[in-house]
């Protein structure tokens, strides 16, 4: 990291003002930015979590710790927390081994596998809003293709699922409206969307495992492919696998869209959909209760810094090698 | 190679969901009101000629109007005239399904602007990115001065703070200064690229000092060494970079919908879409399907032509 | 000579025309999917009138909900819309913040306003300390909707009279092999069904100045909601899934405001469409709150020009050309009585299924707005509690009802 200065003989303080001037002011945008952007609005959102603000208002009072009080005891905003934690629980880890098992599936076809590759990053670039009302329709109850299909399963073989049985006989489930399927559909729009990124990323850390390890392990006496799995494949993709969850967390934590737009008002039948970024949208800006909404942003800001914190952490002690 | 089968299998299923909703995006964009509700007509759809009620709607004549058209038809009463009108309004409001669809697509709603919005903002944004971050990635990397671990500290502080967090906060910022609803609050929040700032940051630190050394003795600025110097060796990382902001802000909802409340003149591809879900009348789910294809379409086509391209800039993050 | 002095005259009295400037104001409405038709109707005849005037129109609110809330944002951030129309009982919170601007300056310079159709009772209904705050473009009424193939199928051969008969219908329905008998609109905008359900008792849900949700009515409308969700079987569809699985002709009964029904009639698939007069509670109902929007005044600006030409925009679409387009489009009443001259003679003949709101307007009673500024996240407290009723959350109503008026107590002015 250092730089030697190639002008030795110059006098260093003068050179160095002038680089320090220079410096500064090349960055002054960048840092003035920072602060106007990133940490002001922390700090006013810290500031005016503690009070009862509404926009429009002409001031406002101090209500103590009262809003995350509420946080913490009434009931919407505990399956807030479910919701969100639910969504993240479920998303992360689908989508990690989803991702995971593409990427192994598809780098030991070789080039024949590229066209899978390029198929399931499509729902990457594509507009979530775009695909999550695609989705919608799929699902709508009567003319949606999914319960379509699965109508079609009624008196065949597959009866013998009793979820199918079930549905042939009542009728199949609203998934959207019914509150024990909607948050689980969410979920799947979510993994259906992020998994091809994990793909790729596990992909560029496939490449990278050296081959020799693969020799050593089979001379060490491991056949089977789930042994080369368990002792050279998995150990070998560690910082990949520590950022994959990391970034997948982050995003999964800000999912808005599919929520907003499935459910405007309201986050899901009995509130099974209510995730804080919803949560913030609705009590902060549509109902225009700041105080609440700013108490939320806190804690958001605060789990995902902790989420990053300890990724930091993992990469610097357990996964160099 | 024959023992893959069952690779191909698994892989073909997979493709077959991840596809799903495309293939119905595309084919409903096709299809008239009465085949999406039946779920009939192939991936085309029959293309027979279909009646626009709401065309017709329109030309629903009132007692004036009849009266002025009396003359033409003697001896009928007023309401078989009525109909007569109708089935005219009826046999003109007709056309194929796929040329409603798309034309209500455009004329709905302003589609064009909103992708040229769409344009406008993620450019911008992009533009204004690269001119911040750029100078100070290179005064990070190659000055030296005695505050640089600091605001390189600040940096990384920064990558912890996702970006919707700060949303509230900066939308009460700016409806006090009373820019909601402009340009600038679509694209200023973006301007600050920490990742950008970190990404550039590493990239230059590779390059080699003889380079900017020999520019120094040939009397250039330190501004411009980083335009004429730095830029050019990083048009592969700043390419990268470029996929990733344009694709990310394109599809940016969150922040748009926040900020942008009733002027359709600002409106973002995703928010234009979401004005059209908002609409209950089921005969306007083709519309809605041919505008999601429109908005989907320009990021998907530009992945499929360069597609190395893309992935590695989608992934940039992962090169730590 | 002559020829050049007609030529400059020409010239003259042509530029006089074009400096008569073009005034632009900006005009937002909800629900899409009903009104769209109505204004691209109505706006072709409006600048034929008024060439000088550009009505630019921005995005259409979702609900009424969304449209207050979207006034309320921009009367902070400052670009509220020219003219705007608001849900009923979304009209007087706007008052109460002076974002809705009085009339009376307009009216009192109007000839003979009554004459132009705006009689008393139809200018009551955005009356708000005496003076007139909005223009009202169109007055609905909740009523049944019958899919007569499903009905007679499923051996109902009358329209149901009462909610008992509604159940008993379901149960003879769902004896029958008929799946889907019902959707009753509890989550329609403004919890406009709890209060329907309370003015059939003829109580008022805000009585001065105080929300009655603690009334023995209120647990009678709960437990009356809970009677006809369970034994009908009724599923949780969101309203525009169920608006368009109804056109699709999939379900045999809908209760849902008249709003939509030309919406209905343009979608919907080959079976026999009948309106009934909204079931009471053991009999008639006694009252039902007046749903639809009215027009209202929210310029900022101080060009009297632009002020003058937001008046003329709001006569005009409340005008009898424009309520005759409200009637011809949707199911709504036209509030102005000048549209019975312009629609055809025997319109409500020709359109039975419209006649049924028109023969409950005796009935009509306020939609009412919740005191404080909390009204919408009230409206959300009210809208998630009836929700538990529907998923089967909540099953002991006392419990709901003592749950709910300490939740929506929190949401309102202390004292």
């Amino acid at each position: 990291m250092a730089v030697l200065d190639a002008n030795a003989s110059e006098p260093v303080s003068k050179g160095v003002q002038s680089q320090a001037r220079t410096a500064w002011t090349l960055t002054a945008p960048a840092l003035a930015l920072m602060f106007l952007i990133l940490l002001v609005p922390i700090c006013v959102a810290g500031v005016l979590s503690f009070t009862n603000y509404s926009l429009g208002n002409a001031g406002f009072d101090w209500v103590g710790t009262e809003n995350y009080e509420r946080l913490l005891t009434r009931t919407t905003y505990a399956k807030m927390f479910v919701a969100t934690f639910t969504y993240v629980v479920t998303v992360v880890p689908i989508s990690l081994g989803l991702g995971l098992g593409a990427a192994m599936l598809v780098h030991s076809l070789g080039r024949v596998g590229d066209i899978y590759k390029t198929i399931y990053f499509l729902p990457v670039m594509a507009t979530l809003l775009a695909m999550a009302i695609a989705w919608e329709f799929m699902l709508h109850p009567t003319i949606g293709m999914v319960n379509r299909t699965l109508e079609m399963a009624c008196g065949s073989w597959f009866e013998v699922i009793p979820f199918i049985a079930h549905g042939c006989a009542d009728r199949f489930p609203l998934w959207l409206g019914d509150k024990d399927y909607a948050i689980w559909v969410v979920c799947f729009i979510g993994i259906w969307q992020g998994f091809g990124f994990n793909m790729v990323l596990y992909l560029a850390g496939l490449t990278s495992v050296h081959r020799e390890l693969y020799h050593a392990a089979e001379m060490d006496g491991a056949r089977s492919a789930w042994e080369r799995f368990r002792l050279v494949t998995w150990p070998a993709l560690g910082p990949t696998t520590v950022f994959v969850v990391t970034i997948s967390c982050i995003r999964a934590f800000q999912v808005f869209d599919t929520i907003e737009a499935f459910w405007p008002q309201g986050g899901g039948p009995n509130k099974s959909a209510y995730v804080m970024m919803f949560a913030i949208f609705e009590k902060g800006i549509q109902q225009n209760l700041i105080g609440i909404g700013s108490a939320i942003t806190m804690l958001f800001l605060v789990f995902v810094m902790v989420l990053t914190l300890i990724q930091r952490w993992l990469v610097e002690r357990k996964v160099h090698y | 190679m024959t023992r893959d089968w069952w690779k191909h299998l698994v892989l073909i299923l997979g493709a077959i969901i991840v596809l799903a909703p495309f293939y119905m995006m595309v084919s409903y964009s096709f299809k008239s009101p009465g085949e999406i509700d039946r779920g009939e007509g192939g991936f085309f759809g029959r293309q027979e000629l279909m009646v626009d009620e709401r065309c017709v709607a329109l030309r629903d004549p009132n007692r004036d109007e009849i009266a002025a058209m009396a003359p033409q038809y003697p001896g009928l009463s007023d309401n078989d005239i009525r109909a007569v009108i109708v089935a005219e309004a009826e046999a003109a409001c007709s056309m194929r399904p796929i040329a409603f669809n798309y034309s209500k697509a455009f004329t709905e709603a302003p589609l064009l602007r909103y992708l040229a919005n769409g344009v406008i903002v993620t450019v911008s944004i992009f533009l204004i990115q690269v001119a911040v971050a750029l100078p100070a990635a290179y005064a990070l990397a190659k000055l030296k001065f005695w505050g640089r671990e600091a605001v390189f500290g600040l940096v990384l502080f920064c990558l912890l703070i996702p970006v919707h967090a700060i949303a509230l906060p900066l939308y009460i910022m700016l409806a006090k200064l009373g820019l909601t609803n402009t340009y600038a609050a679509l694209v200023v929040p973006w301007t600050i690229s920490v990742f950008g700032i970190f990404l550039m940051r590493q990239f230059f630190m590779t390059v080699p000092d003889d380079l900017i050394d020999a520019a120094r003795m040939d009397g250039m600025s330190e501004f411009a060494i980083v335009w004429r110097v730095m830029l050019p060796t990083a048009i592969p990382a700043l390419l990268a970079f470029a996929i990733f902001s344009i694709v990310a802000h394109w599809n940016d909802y969150f922040w748009p919908r926040i900020v942008v409340t009733g002027n359709r003149d600002l409106f973002t591809p995703p928010l234009g879409l979401r004005e059209f879900k908002g609409d209950g009348d089921g005969s306007f789910f083709g519309p809605m399907m041919a505008t999601a294809t429109v908005i989907v379409t320009p990021l998907i086509v530009a992945f499929l032509i360069a597609q190395r391209r893309f992935i590695e800039g989608i992934t940039l993050s992962g090169m730590k | 000579m002559k020829l050049t002095t007609t030529a400059m005259v020409l010239a003259l009295s042509a530029s006089a025309v074009y400096a008569q400037d073009k005034v632009t104001i900006e005009f937002a409405y909800p629900y899409s999917h009903l009104f769209d038709v109505t204004y691209e109707a109505m706006m072709p005849a409006f600048n034929a009138a008024h060439p000088n005037i550009e009505v630019k129109f921005r995005a259409t609110y979702e609900s009424y909900e969304d449209g207050t809330n979207t006034i309320l944002r921009e009367a902070v951030a400052g670009n509220l819309p020219d003219v705007t129309m608001q849900g009923l009982n979304r009209q007087q919170p706007l008052i109460e913040k002076n974002i809705a601007q009085s009339l009376e300056p307009f009216i009192a310079q109007e000839a003979d306003f009554e004459k132009d159709g705006y009689h008393q009772a139809m200018l009551s209904l955005s009356t708000f300390n005496d003076e007139v705050y909005g223009l009202p473009f169109s007055i609905s009424l909740p009523v049944g909707y019958y899919n007569m193939d499903i009905l007679r199928a499923g051996g109902i051969e009358e329209l149901p009279q009462t909610w008992d008969d509604v159940i008993a219908a379901c149960e003879t329905m769902k004896a029958n092999g008929i799946d889907n008998p019902i959707f009753w609109g509890w989550n329609i905008t403004g919890n406009w069904f709890v209060q329907a359900l309370l003015w059939s008792q003829d109580s008022a849900i805000v009585k001065d100045g105080r929300v009655t949700l603690d009334s023995p009515e209120t647990l009678a409308a709960l437990e009356q909601m809970q009677e006809i969700f369970t034994k009908c079987y009724m599923q949780n569809l969101e309203w525009k899934a169920a608006l368009s699985s109804f056109s699709a002709g999939d379900i045999g009964m809908m209760f849902w405001s008249t709003s939509a029904l030309g919406a209905v009639e343009r979608s919907q698939g080959d079976f026999e469409l009948v309106t009934g007069p909204f079931p009471g509670m053991g009999g008639k109902p006694m009252g039902l709150p007046a749903g639809g929007n009215a027009a209202m005044l929210t310029s900022t600006s101080d060009d009297p020009a632009v002020r003058e030409a937001a008046w003329t925009f709001l006569k005009y679409i409340t005008s009898g050309d424009g309520a005759a387009e409200v009637a011809k489009t949707t199911g709504y009443m036209p509030p102005n009585r000048a549209a019975n001259e312009i629609i055809l003679a025997d319109f409500y003949e020709q359109n039975p299924n419209k006649q049924t709101a028109v023969d409950q307007l005796p009935l009509l009673r306020d939609w009412q707005a919740y005191p404080g500024d909390n009204g919408l996240a009230i409206t959300q407290v009210i809208y998630d509690s009836i929700e538990r009723i529907v998923t089967g959350d909540a099953t002991d109503m006392k419990e709901l009802q003592r749950e709910l008026v300490e939740e929506v107590a929190d949401l309102l002015p202390n004292g």
